[in-house]
Order: C-alpha cells, then structure tokens, then sequence
C-alpha cells in the first residue's frame, strides 16, 4: 500500500488529508506555532498509527506528501522577515515609498504608514541602464556596486533584493549585480527581479522582488527543517510544496522564488474545490470559504481555478506572480458586532480564537457573528461545537445583544416577536450577510463572468450556515457542501498537481509576431520545466504543456493570457505557423467581447509577453457523484427555536451522522455536523448525494 | 446667465417621495449594494479603458445621483471627481421633457458652464426607470480624458482666455436613445479628440453606466422603488446627521485663511483666495468673500462646481472617514462663493487650469483654516504641481503622441498631528496609480533618468512632511513642451507651526549652456536629448520642528530624509558618529542646549 498526504497548516490547526488507494483519510490537529513541523510530524505519527504502522515504515510507503504552508503569510503579516536590501537602478531609488501614489483609504488622513521592508537607507541604487528594447544606455558600474554592498554589509542585510530597469527585457546587469553581491556578501540570500517576476513595470517587479527577498530565509529554512524532520523519520521522496498559482512543486523548485508559497494557503482550497466541482458536474464555481476571522471567495471557471498576476497588495505589499485569486473580507464567526455611528456594524474587529466570541466562554466579552448565530438558535448551546472538543455557553450573549439594542434604540414593540436582544443579533446576522453578499459581487466585478450561471461551494468551519442565503441573493440556485469542507485545504494540496507556472516577456504587435523569439523563450521555459520535473521523477513525455501568451491593447494596464497550444511530452512547434497571428487575434477579440461587449475597431492586441504551464497528473482522490439511491425524506433528530430569516419558529434539527445518501431535508432546517453547521433555508432543501456530500437546492422564490 | 444657472443648480434639493419607512439595517443593506454596483462599474471601465490616464492613473469615479439630483452614492475613485458630479447631472436633470429623457438612455456632460469642472472631466451617466416609468435614480462614471479637441492636445492652454479655446463644450448630449447608440453622436464626440485611443475609452464608458443600470433597475424590483427611495432618503440624511455631529464638537469661532496661487498664466502675480470658515454648533459655513476677481486673469478660473467639489474635498477629509459620501456632506454646509470670483467664475471663462489653481489653493485654504480645530486630519488635499511638463511629439506614422508627465513622483504629502507625510500623495489622490518608466518608454521616446526624492524636500516640523521628487526625463526626439509654474513664491502652506513645504522649479535644457528655468509659463520646441528636470514641492510640515523627537531626526538622516546639516539648523538636534558607519547618536544635552537658544532667538 501506498500513500499520499496533503497537509495545510492554519493558524489554529493543521489539517490532513490522507489518499490510500481510492480512500481519503481525514485528520485534524492543533498547529504548533512555535516549530509549525512539530504539528505537522504529530499529525503524520498519527495517520501512521490509524494504519498500525510506525512512523517510518508509513513515511517508507509515503510516495507524496504535499504541503501548504502560510509562512510567507505569517513572516508578512508579524513583519518579522530578514533585514533586506535593495540594489536598484540609479534614479530609482523611492518606487518603493511610492507605490505608484497608492494609499489604501483615500479618506483617512489618520491612515499610518506601511511599515517599510527596505527602508531608504537600504534601498541603493548603481549608476546602468538598459532600454525597453534591451539595448544597453548605461553600462554598470561594478565598482559602484561593491560600494553599495559594503554600506548593506555595515547594516547588517541578511537579503537583497536586485530589480533594475528593464531587466526583463535584458537581465545582463542584473545578472552581473547578483555575482557581484554573492562575492561581496558571502552566505547572503539574494532575489534577483528577472528572475522572480520577469515582466514591467518596475513597481510591480521590485515589490515582488522585494517581498520575495524578506521571506526567502524564513521560508527555506523552514522547509529545510521540515525536510530533515520527515528525511529523519522515514519519507524517501520529495517534498512537494503548494504555490498560490494553484499548483505545487518541489522545495528546491521553490527555493529559486519563496515568494510562490504566499497566499498558497486558500489557493489549495480553490483547487480542492474546483476537483470537487468537476467531479459533481458543476465546472463553474463561486467558492466561499468562512472561517472564524475571514471570508475568502473564489471563482472555479470551466473546471479551472486560473492564476493571474496583477494588482495583488498582500500585506500592504504588491506581489505580481501569478495566485489563484483569492478574495477576502474580514468577516468570520469571531467578527465584532458593534453600534458605530448610530448603525449597527460588523466588523472588521475580529475577537479571534482566543478569547474568541463570548459563547466559547474563554472570556470574550463582545458580541460575535457566531453568537448572533447561537442568538438565532442557528447554533445551539446543547450541541458539540467543533468536533466536540467543547461546548457553546449562552451565558453573558443575550446581555451584549440586548446592550447593542439598547444603543439601536430598539424596543419590545417593534422586534416583531422575538426579544430586543434577538432583534439585534437579527440586524447583526443580516449586516454581515449584506456585507458578504458585496463582497462576492466585487470578486466577479469586471470578470465577465454572471454569477446566476454559477453553483455556489462552500466551505469552511461556518460556510455552510451562511451560504444559500449568498447564494440567493445573487440568483444562485444550487450550492455544494462537501462532508470534507472543514479540511478542504488539506485535500486541495492533494488534488493540486505539480506545476510550473513562468513567463517571459516579449514586445509585438500581434500580427507582427517574431515567432523564432517566442520560441526560443518558450524552449528556454521547457528547459527549465523539464529540469525541475526530472529533478522530481517525473519523465519528460507526462508533462503537460500550455503555451500561452499575454496580451491587451497598447496601454490597457492588465493583459489577459490566452492559451494557444497543449501537448503531452515535447513537441515541434509547427503551432507557431503563419496563421498564428490570426489565431491569437480571435482568441483576444472573443474574450473582450465577452467581458467588454466591444472590441476596438482599427487597433490591433499587443504580445507582451509569452507563458508556459507545465504540470503533470498524479493521483488525486476520487469524488463520488449522483442521486441513485431513492430520495427518503430524512427524519429530524430533534427541534429547536430558531430564526432563519423569516423570525422565530420551531425548526427541525438533524444530525449528519444519521443522514444517509438520498436523504432530503426541506427548508426551514439545520443539519449539524461534526465540525460545522449547514443551514437549509426557507424556499431550500437538502439532498445528501451518493458519495454522502450535501447539495442544497433552491425549491421556490418568496 | 452663467450665475443664475448655477444658483438653480445648487439648490438645496428635497428628499425623495415615498410611503416607505425604512430601518437603518435594511437602509445600509440597499446603500451597500449600490457602492458595490459603483465599483463594478469602475471595474469595467477601468479593464476596458485604453487612456493611461483611465486604466493607469484611474483617473475615474462612479456615482449615483438621485431623481431630485441628489448625490447619493460616491464610493469610487477621487473625492476631486465625485463631489463635481451631481451639477452636471441637474442640468440634464433639468431639461427632463425637453432632452426627452427615458429608459435606455445615455448622455453625456462636460461644460464648465453647465455645472462641470473642466472640459476633459467627462461626466457620462444613464437614467434608470422603474417598471412604472418613474425616474429613480442615474448612473455615472466620470473620468478624466487625454484631450477634448481644443487649440493644445490634453486641452490645457496657457493663454486661454475662454472656454471655446480650450476645447469642445457639452453641456447635455444623448449617446443611447433607448438603448440603441446614436453612431453619428458618437462619431462627432469622437472626432472631437486627437487620440484614437479614445474610442474606446467613450465605449467603455459607455458599456459601463448600462451595465450599472440594469444592475440598479434589478435592485429596484428587489426592493421596490419606494423602499429604495426610503433607503437614499435615510442614507443622505444619515451623513448629513454624522457630519453636523462632528461639526458639533468642533470649537464655535470664524476660522480664517488666505493662500496664494504665484501667478496667473500672464504673470499678473499673487493670485489671491481667502476662506473664513464659521462654526456654530452644528452648523458649518465656509465663505470665499475676498478671494481674487479681477476679470482680466487668465488661467486661473475655478468653475462654481469644482469650488463647491474643492471645499468638499477638504471637509470630508477632516471627518471621520465611515461617514458615506453623499449629499448629506453639502446640506450640512451653507457655500458663500462670490459671483464673478476666480472660484465662481461668469460664462465661458477658461476652465482647464483652474481646476488646478485656484482649486488647491481653495482646498489648501479650508485646511489651514482648520488646522487648528482638526489637527489630525489637516492634510491639504491637494497636487499643488501647476502643470506637469506635457511633452508632445510624432509617431512616424505621423500620428502624435503626448506624455502628460504623471510620473511616478513625491509630492505635496503633508504631515498632520502624529503622522510624518508618507507615499507619493495626499491620502485623497491615493487612488490615482502613477505612470511607471517601463510602461511609458514602450510608447513614447521619452527617457526617465530620475525621480528621487531630495533630502531635505520636506516642509521641517514636529511631525516631517514627504520629501518631494526631482523628476529628471530626457526626450530622445524633438518634441514640443509645455509648463506653468506655481507653488514656488507660495508653496503648500505648513500647519500649525510647521514649515511650509519646499518651491516646486522646473529646468529645460538642464547640463546645457542654455539650461534654464521657468519661472511661470512654457511652450517651447525641445531638440533632441535635451533634459527637463522638474522638482516637485514635498509635502509641508506640522507643528514646531524644534518639538521633534530627536530619536526621529536621526533616523530621518539615516535614511537622508534630512540632512546632519538640516538636523542642526532646523531641528536643533546635534548628532554624533557619522552617516558613512550608521552610527549617528543624538548628543542628548548639546541638543537641550541648542534647542534652547534657538527657541529663545525666535522669542
């Protein structure tokens, strides 16, 4: 027997996901903050032990674990990456204090400033400059560089960061500057920008480069340490990491550009989600995911999450290399509610884990999305709350809602029925509702997308409570719960496939194309895909090629990828014919009319830049479909009074333990679960499908 | 006819009528959905326009206006674009019957005289009907466009004394009927710019009000009209309550200030524009009786919407930042603007360069005025730049091509109590992204040799202001080239003691035996390779520098903010060690000391 592992590690657990044979093996455990691989081996020791092996016979039998790690995330979020450097291009010195004039509230003149990862006294610049058409104005200085090294040496830089105009045209100096700092600084990590984001603007590439610089030791040396650690305990292949583009790679791959692990997190939830989809014959996906302080939306189209490189700010950091996009507010069960203003708000106030809202009785004092929801009679006092690990107390909710009410003004006449307290965590249930439901809308915004043609998947450790009402709202009529939603992220790093996702840029008007350049920058991506896959075991003839290139109208800020080309194994590239030219042109013109309803009469797309995705197949689970056994009506285990938007009435309560695969359950109900809670609204049933997974339907509008 | 327009125009407006009442969650729910559906439509204007300074500097601002013409969403873009927007539309607004309003619909606006700022601030916006035919509401995107077919391309001309020089006027144009396109319209409105581009840009407008449209005309059947109309009834009002709430706390009294714009475009200097703003109780006025208006200026006219937009601009950047942008803002405020005043200019006066200057200056002007009462927020919301250098030349196909010089740069980026200036900009400009070397030297022959900030370019004071940029670009053929210079008698004023930001100077010619500097206007011929090196003013200090933690001065100079010399001269602190081995440390007693005698010298 053979094993593969997906892990995720989250701030509060890590997750596994475990493949034997057709079989997924589900674990959860708590994260070890202080050494993340401490978890991660408990975890390991622990499936080895479900399968009465020990630690080192399962890791033997190991043929892949995959992990999603957020300690890119983390090394952002605490500001507690290397002390980084910055060699730039004489002129250039301030892009970085700059951020193209960007500020994150154009209404706050109390907004403090970003805490600066290369402050000016380490952002250096070397008198050299290169032309967009890569031609050289002015040669480097060396000298000037290992002057500029010694003043980084004095300060103690433990990373550089290289990024000099036009690099990616023609990285030359940049490659001369990276040999020049490994000789002057001995031992130092360097990030050198045609290598990290090779594409324009300089913003863009610096700031990638930049942040790719900060987190690159954290990063790799915690992957070294958790390659010992499984090495030491028995695991003979490599380790396999997720990238935010959606798929993973093996740590050496990863130690050439650290920055691809930002943001993996979510992104292996998308691709678990798009598996899922697929599976269940529904390819295009809005995927909601909410947890205890975020909720992050995505979008699955056509089966597929795609990656896009472009104005993502992380952290107050631009990073441009391409991520699954992932969307989120700062909405989760822990979320405040508050009067602000004379309005009842939720949020961005997040009571956290710890103390966490005042109904896990750790203490917290103000009220919480998840005890408006215990208010509601959604969660209930009586029940196991995550996975049993404790239950939820009432004691203290209702005096913080009635003391929100209070503020409100609200009284026993006009609560219609319920209590005033009931009538507040109401409004606090509805504001966070309206304010998701935006949300999702400004996450398809501008993506030509309709979101009435989508099915809705959700997940997360509160998804499910909340879902079908978005759904509704946005003309959505059927949303998929998988039962493994709570450690969707774990089984997505199992699904996610090994990936090289890179691209190089390149200037032509699209019917003027120099197809030998295209070539010889797509051959130099095979290479390097087809090492770092030899690298991994992988043969040449199992890669799968996407050719495709970026393009847009002279002066529109973002281009689109478009692909052109797939094949298994090498190829000849008789793709590259005379009419190529007239293939990428109807392939632009069709997608802007699509997501623009126009295309411009007389103008011509640009090429700025070729992309090759080169991944391979592996085993992924299997996800069952289908409604074949016969529709039962499921029988409630109990009743209880709850509000689920059309006020106070009993309502049934089933248990998932007892529900079984043709089971339906009409709205108004809930279905508790072991790790969370499916709400089945009013106007909504529920269908437990063939593979035990829940499909909510949309019954009738009211 | 100019000034009883515009009186109609700015009337106070009633709330909607319905027979709804709405509470306040429902209220935000319906409000929410309506900034949401603005942001979408930016978004589709923003990835379909083709301008730079549409899809690069998002130069662009949706809102929604209501039936009584109202503004009562604006949630998008910049505060200089939003709070312009609903003149425009009551002009329109106005002529109901006689433009033959209905569903399907588009039009679009852009005359100074009409209630607009200037020519290139194109206002395109879509009625929205209910099923019963009732007008409830109108979309609109504005955005900034790269020329208006006027004497100069960009449309800002030097000499200007009216408004036909500068390019087309449009006070109310249909581009839909009923949702079919009026193609020899649009032709016209096309043709009516020197750049290409522009088509699409018109279209993505265009394509973006219907989009929101039928996104608004989808929430009204939700919702119904009614409790539509109830939810902007209590929005504005709403915002009107939260502002006079602030208003409220601030100390009663007339509070003060003049500032200067250097020159108009003829050199007739010291352009004057005097503010008193008056607190009394909740109520908040702000008069600009004895601003300048001597008719003969020229340049330098601010049109009555844009002075209404400006002061506006300021305000809301002094009030907590959740109150919802709307037309509660304006009916808290009570506007005295002078009739024939370079800030409420008679008919057909240039526009273009006024909503630089003047305008700032009345923006600069509400903020000094307050500094007192809102120190935390007396940030200038301001580009005090005059005019960027616009450098014009030839593709060989002999199409033209402009670089309208919105560089990546530092300027004007003031302090306030608390906060050194930070970034590029004033917080309100912080939507604009700037233009960056490696997109703009792909399309014109333009090279970027530098763009540093300048140690010691920040107004000295207790909390630092940025320093501003010495932008330095080559032109790589011959080209045409065109500057006004301001904000160097006068720079961006210092707030409470602090120090007034750096002059802002330009120089063509630079490392030439003609190098020279403009002192007010250009419009020259530039041969190949010559260098314009341009300095932006930095951003003006707050409170006295001599109050500045000295541990801040040091770190200042470590990054060369400031320079030893300036950390001696302006700030008082005496440093030891040296920049070279980044060992600087304040000599804590010779800095008492020399803090003390400066401080007596300027008693």
């Amino acid at each position: 027997m053979t094993y593969r592992v997906g892990i995720d590690i989250g701030g509060t657990f890590t997750d596994f996901a475990m493949l034997k044979g057709e079989e997924v093996i589900l674990h959860k455990n708590l994260s070890t903050p202080e050494d993340r691989s401490i978890g991660v081996m408990t975890g390991l020791s622990k499936l080895a032990e479900k399968e009465g092996l020990t630690l080192s016979d399962f890791l033997g039998q190991c043929d892949a674990i995959v992990h999603g790690t957020t300690i890119a995330d983390n090394t952002l979020i605490e500001m507690n990456g290397a002390v980084t450097g910055l060699i730039t291009t004489e002129g250039f010195r301030d892009e970085m204090e700059y951020r193209r004039g960007f500020k994150e509230n154009i209404w706050d003149a109390t907004l403090k400033p970003f805490k600066q990862i290369t402050p000016r006294r380490r952002r250096l610049t070397v008198p050299e400059r290169i032309m967009a058409d890569g031609s050289v104005y002015k040669p480097l200085d060396e000298d000037a560089v290992r002057v500029q090294c010694a003043k980084l040496k004095k300060q103690g830089v433990e990373s550089v960061a290289i990024s000099t105009i036009f690099s990616f045209v023609n990285p030359a100096h940049e490659k001369r500057i990276a040999e020049i700092v490994r000789e002057e600084l001995p031992g130092v990590q360097v990030s050198v920008s045609h290598q990290v984001l090779p594409r324009g603007p300089e913003y863009d590439r610096t700031s990638t480069t930049v942040v790719d610089a900060y987190v690159a030791p954290r990063v790799i040396s915690y992957l070294e340490k958790l390659v010992s650690r499984l090495k030491e305990g028995g695991y003979q292949k490599q380790l396999m990491v997720m990238q935010a583009s959606g798929g993973v790679m093996t740590k050496e791959y990863i130690d050439g550009s650290p920055i691809r692990v930002l943001a993996s997190g979510p992104a292996g939830g998308v691709i678990g989600s798009a598996h899922s989809g697929v599976a269940k014959g529904s390819p295009n996906l809005l995927c909601v995911d909410m947890g205890g302080t975020s909720y992050d939306m995505s979008m699955v189209i056509k089966g597929a999450a795609p990656a896009e490189s472009g104005w993502n700010i992380h952290h107050r950091y631009l990073v441009g290399v391409p991520m699954v996009q992932v969307e989120t507010l700062g909405a989760g069960g822990g979320s405040v509610c508050h009067v602000s203003g004379g309005e009842v708000q939720v949020g961005p106030e997040s009571a956290g884990s710890e103390p966490g809202p005042i109904c896990y009785g750790r203490g917290g004092k103000k009220p919480t999305v998840t005890d408006a929801l215990l208010m509601l009679g959604i969660l209930s006092a009586e029940a196991e709350f995550a996975g049993g690990s404790f239950s939820l107390t009432r004691e203290g909710v209702e005096e913080a809602f009635q003391a929100i009410g209070d503020e409100m003004g609200y009284s026993a006449e006009n609560a219609s029925g319920g209590s005033v307290a009931e009538m507040a965590a109401f409004d606090c249930w509805r504001i966070v509702n309206a304010n998701m439901i935006q949300a999702v809308r400004r996450t398809t915004a501008g993506k030509g997308v309709d979101s009435k043609d989508m099915v809705m998947l959700a997940y997360g450790g509160n998804g499910p409570a909340f879902a079908a009402v978005h759904a509704d709202a946005l003309g959505i009529e059927k949303v998929l719960v998988p039962k493994a939603s709570p450690t969707f992220s774990a089984l997505g790093t199992l699904v996610a496939k090994p990936t090289i996702d890179e691209e190089r840029s390149c200037s032509f008007q699209v019917d003027a194309a120099d197809l030998s350049q295209m070539k010889a920058l797509w051959q130099e991506l095979e290479g390097r895909a087809a090492k770092y896959f030899a690298d991994a075991s992988f043969n040449t003839r199992d890669i799968h090629f996407s050719y495709q290139v970026n393009m847009r109208y002279a002066g529109q800020n973002f281009a689109g990828s478009f692909e052109l080309f797939t094949c298994q194994g090498a190829q000849d590239f008789s793709f590259l014919s005379k009419n190529f030219g007239e293939q990428a042109l109807a392939a632009f013109n069709k997608r802007h009319m699509e997501e623009f309803d126009h295309i411009r009469e007389g103008e011509l797309p640009e090429i700025i830049g070729v992309r090759l995705v080169s991944s391979v197949d592996t085993p992924s689970p299997i996800v069952g479909e289908g409604f074949n056994a016969p529709t039962v009506a499921a029988t409630p285990a109990k009743r209880r009074r709850a509000n689920l938007g059309e006020g106070y009435q009993e309502t049934n309560v089933y248990l998932d333990t007892s529900l079984v695969p043709g089971n339906e359950v009409m709205g108004p109900a809930i279905i508790e679960t072991t790790f969370t809670t499916i709400v089945v609204y009013p106007g909504w049933k529920a269908l437990v499908d063939d593979a035990g997974d829940y499909e909510l339907r949309k019954v009738y509008s009211h | 006819m100019s000034f009883e327009l515009n009186r109609k125009l700015a009337a106070k407006r009633d709330p909607l009528p319905t027979n709804v009442d709405i509470d306040s969650v429902s209220a935000s729910i319906i409000r929410g959905a309506l900034e949401t559906i603005c942001f979408e439509s930016c978004a589709h204007l923003g990835r379909a326009a083709s301008s730079p300074i549409i899809n690069q500097s998002n130069e662009r601002n949706a809102s929604i206006i209501d039936s009584n013409g109202r503004l009562v969403v604006g949630s998008v873009g910049t505060p200089h674009l939003t709070f312009v927007t609903q003149l425009t539309v009551r002009y329109g607004l106005m002529n109901f019957e006689e433009f033959d309003w209905g569903p399907g619909d588009v039009f679009l606006g852009n005359d100074p005289d009409y209630g607009g700022g200037h020519l290139p601030d194109y206002n395109v916006y879509a009625p929205v009907f209910d099923d019963n035919g009732e007008l409830v509401m109108i979309q609109c995107l504005q955005a900034h466009q790269g020329d208006t077919g006027g004497k100069d391309p960009g449309g800002f001309t030097l000499e200007a004394t009216d408004v036909f020089t500068e390019g087309l006027a449009i006070p109310c144009l249909k581009l839909v009927h009923r949702g079919e396109k009026r193609r020899d319209v649009i032709k016209l409105v096309e043709r009516n710019n020197r750049f290409a581009t522009f088509a699409g840009d018109l279209a993505a407008m265009i394509g973006g009000v219907q989009y929101a449209a039928r996104e608004m005309q989808a929430l009204i059947r939700k919702h119904g009209t009614d409790a539509v109309r109830a939810a902007l009834n209590y929005t504005v009002d709403y915002t009107e309550r939260r502002f006079r709430e602030e208003v409220g706390k601030w100390p009663d009294g007339t509070y003060e200030a003049t500032t200067w714009v250097d020159a108009d475009t003829q050199g007739t200097p010291d352009i004057k524009v005097q503010v008193a703003v008056k607190v009394d109780g909740e109520n908040l006025s702000v008069d600009l009786t004895g601003t300048d208006d001597r008719q003969h200026l020229v340049g330098v006219w601010n049109t009555y919407g844009n002075s209404r937009g400006y002061i506006m601009t300021q305000l809301a950047g002094m009030i907590d930042p959740s109150i919802p942008k709307n037309e509660g803002l304006f009916n808290a405020v009570e506007f005295v603007i002078p009739e024939g005043t370079i800030a409420h200019p008679p008919i057909n006066k240039p526009a273009a360069l006024g909503s630089f200057h003047p305008a700032c200056e009345i923006t600069e002007a509400v903020c000094v005025a307050l500094s007192e009462v809102v120190p935390e927020r007396a940030q200038p919301q301001v580009y005090k730049i005059g005019m960027p250098n616009a450098v014009i030349g030839f593709y060989d196909n002999g199409l033209m091509w402009v670089d309208q010089g919105v560089d990546s740069r530092s300027m004007d980026s003031s302090a306030v109590k608390g906060i050194d200036g930070w970034g590029s900009c004033p917080s309100s400009l912080g939507g604009l992204l700037l233009s960056m070397a490696e997109d703009s030297e792909r399309r014109y022959p333009v090279l970027n040799i530098s763009r540093e900030m300048v140690t010691d370019g920040g107004g000295a004071g207790q909390w630092r202001g940025a320093p501003g940029s010495l932008n330095v670009k080559k032109v790589l053929e011959p080209v045409s080239a065109m500057a006004w210079m301001v904000s160097a008698k006068h720079p961006l004023r210092g707030m409470c003691g602090g120090d007034d930001a750096i002059p802002y100077s330009n120089h063509f010619l630079v490392g030439t035996e003609d190098e020279y500097k403009i002192e007010l206007v250009e419009s020259t011929m530039l041969p190949q390779n010559s260098v314009m090196a341009y300095q932006h003013g930095g951003g003006a200090g707050f409170g006295p520098a001599l109050n500045r933690d000295p541990e801040a001065v040091k770190e200042d100079v470590l990054d060369e903010y400031v320079s030893l010399q300036a950390a001696r001269d302006k700030y008082g602190v005496v440093l030891t060690g040296t920049l070279e081995e980044y060992d600087l440390e304040v000599d804590v007693a010779a800095t008492e000391a020399l803090r003390a005698q400066m401080k007596a010298a300027a008693v």
